[in-house]
């Protein structure tokens, strides 16, 4: 019992030792020379695999680079996925969380986050000239989505009276619409607009709706640490004044990028 | 059907992004895909063998708390999915020891111990399906227990036991799809990310990948069969 009360009070104090070495992020950056940041690999064009360079490059991984080159040190990429993000920050295992991560309040228990840094809205995907505009065209009608999404769960709010059929992932609902088993495909719009640049005939489908939901992103930062987040959100801020922010966003979402998205929002600047 | 998309990354699912830079005459980039799955489960089996022949004489053991231990650890590990062990090796590391483990070695741990307890039990059942009079025997000619153990029970005793430690093996191999999980970039992690990106091809490039899967237990199948008639020779019993 001695030994046990023994091992459980090393655990807690593991813990808390854990817990003391979050504090000044920053100068452990600076001094480690490094900024590592938790990317995804597989969610084009936020993060992925490159064809080519077989290296991870996208969206996410400029914004972590513009971040690593104001504080002059290298950027290290570490793949990460839905369900380890947020414990690897928790953990130090990364010090940064640039991975499609919606900020949600029931989030801020375990981190803190950035300012948004992408306004990533809720849409549907249709066919053109299909008679489907906004949600309230969907009564009735059958959408597709995928397991276990946001999305699922917000449509079926939105419009109570659709039938909402889950696939494992995007492509299969996209290939679902192509062969009619549904009329729409409900997701974040960025990973529409790439669903429909990869069809052969990309002006066949159109990505259209209202509002629906807001999936703010933000990035994913060790809780109560305000020199950090401070440093992160003066970063974003200027990125955006500088005009840094619409190169890269050009450079992913714009009219010659393969996931043509038109940028309509603005990022919330402090005077 | 799309199958240049497959053709088009055939080396990444093989390989990863593993390069042979012929300028400066270097090797560039990170072991993944096909290869690391096979990796990962060589070092699996390599380790979860030796692990199991410890617990399952540990079992058989006769004194109470050696066996204690290692029912207690089969018994946990068996009752527990593999998924679930793979998260805490990877979340509770850094808790314990202070730092993070790399993913590659927190899961190649998880399936050495989750295969381990499996190996174990097989172990058990094949020393104890031997007649007890070969442990006599081998007692009264004054070799000692564990000898005895070494160079009699063992040597017949493993060789019965290779169809299922075979089973356990093949099973740990499509087991390695697991480990994306945490983000080691195997086989199934490369599939995810290629699909994703091209996003046009998914049947085409999830057929390849089950038939690469296919391909690595067939080869060790069938390389169990050819030991297993080679062995057979020396067998004494069962002609």
């Amino acid at each position: 019992m001695k030994k046990l009360s023994f091992a459980l009070a090393l655990l807690a104090a593991c813990t808390m030792l854990a817990g003391a070495a979050f504090a000044g992020k920053l100068d452990d950056i600076k001094k480690n020379g490094v900024l590592v940041a938790g990317v995804k690999d597989s969610q084009p064009p936020f993060g992925y695999v490159d064809e080519q360079s077989k290296q991870i490059v996208g969206f996410e991984i400029d914004v972590c680079k513009y971040l690593a080159d104001k504080l002059g040190v290298k950027l290290e990429i570490k793949p990460v996925t839905s369900a380890t993000r947020i414990p690897m920050l928790t953990q130090g295992s990364v010090d940064i969380v640039a991975a499609t991560m919606t900020h949600k309040i029931e989030r801020e228990a375990e981190i803190d986050f950035s300012i948004t840094y992408f306004p990533a809205e809720q849409k549907l995907l249709v066919k053109k000239g299909g008679g489907i505009k906004t949600v309230a065209d969907l009564a009735g009608k059958k959408v597709g989505s995928a397991k276990g999404s946001t999305s699922e769960k917000n449509i079926q709010a939105a419009q109570p009276k659709c039938q909402v059929i889950s696939y494992d992932t995007y492509p299969m609902a996209f290939l679902a619409l192509k062969q009619g088993k549904v009329d729409a495909v409900t997701t974040d719009a960025p990973i529409l607009a790439g669903l429909k640049a990869t069809d052969e005939k990309p002006e066949m489908w159109e990505v259209t709706g209202d509002f629906i939901a807001d999936e703010p992103y933000g990035l994913g930062l060790p809780e109560n640490d305000s020199d950090y987040r401070d440093f992160v959100n003066a970063s974003l801020m200027e990125m955006w004044r500088s005009g840094e922010y619409a190169k890269i966003y050009d450079k992913w979402f714009g009219p010659k990028s393969k996931c043509p998205l038109e940028l309509k929002w603005k990022m919330e600047l402090w005077p | 059907m799309r199958w240049d998309v497959v053709w088009n990354n055939i080396d990444y699912f093989l390989w990863g992004s593993l390069n042979f830079d012929t300028q400066n005459m270097r090797v560039t980039g990170e072991l993944g895909g096909l290869a690391l799955a096979v990796v990962l489960a060589a070092l699996g089996i390599f380790g979860a063998f030796w692990l199991g022949l410890a617990a399952g004489l540990m079992r058989l053991s006769r004194r109470a708390w050696v066996k204690a231990i290692a029912v207690i650890y089969i018994e946990l590990v068996r009752g527990t999915p593999l998924l679930m062990l793979i998260f805490w090796f990877y979340f509770l590391a850094p808790i314990v020891l202070g730092t993070a483990v790399p993913e590659f070695q927190s899961t190649l741990i998880a399936f050495i111990v989750f295969t381990g307890a499996y190996v174990g039990e097989i172990v058990r059942a094949g020393v104890t399906a031997l007649p007890k009079g070969q442990m006599e025997a081998a007692r009264g000619t004054g070799l000692t227990h564990f000898q005895a153990m070494r160079l009699v029970i063992l040597p017949q005793a493993l060789r019965n036991m290779i169809p299922s430690f075979v089973n356990q093996f093949v099973s740990l191999t499509k087991d390695t799809s697991l480990a994306s999980i945490i983000g080691v970039n195997e086989l199934t992690n490369t599939a995810t990310q290629v699909n994703n990106r091209t996003m046009n091809a998914p049947f085409e490039i999830f057929i390849t990948i089950a038939a690469l899967y296919f391909l690595i237990c067939w080869v060790l199948t069938a390389t169990s069969r050819r030991l297993e008639k080679h062995l057979a020779r020396y067998q004494a019993r069962g002609r």
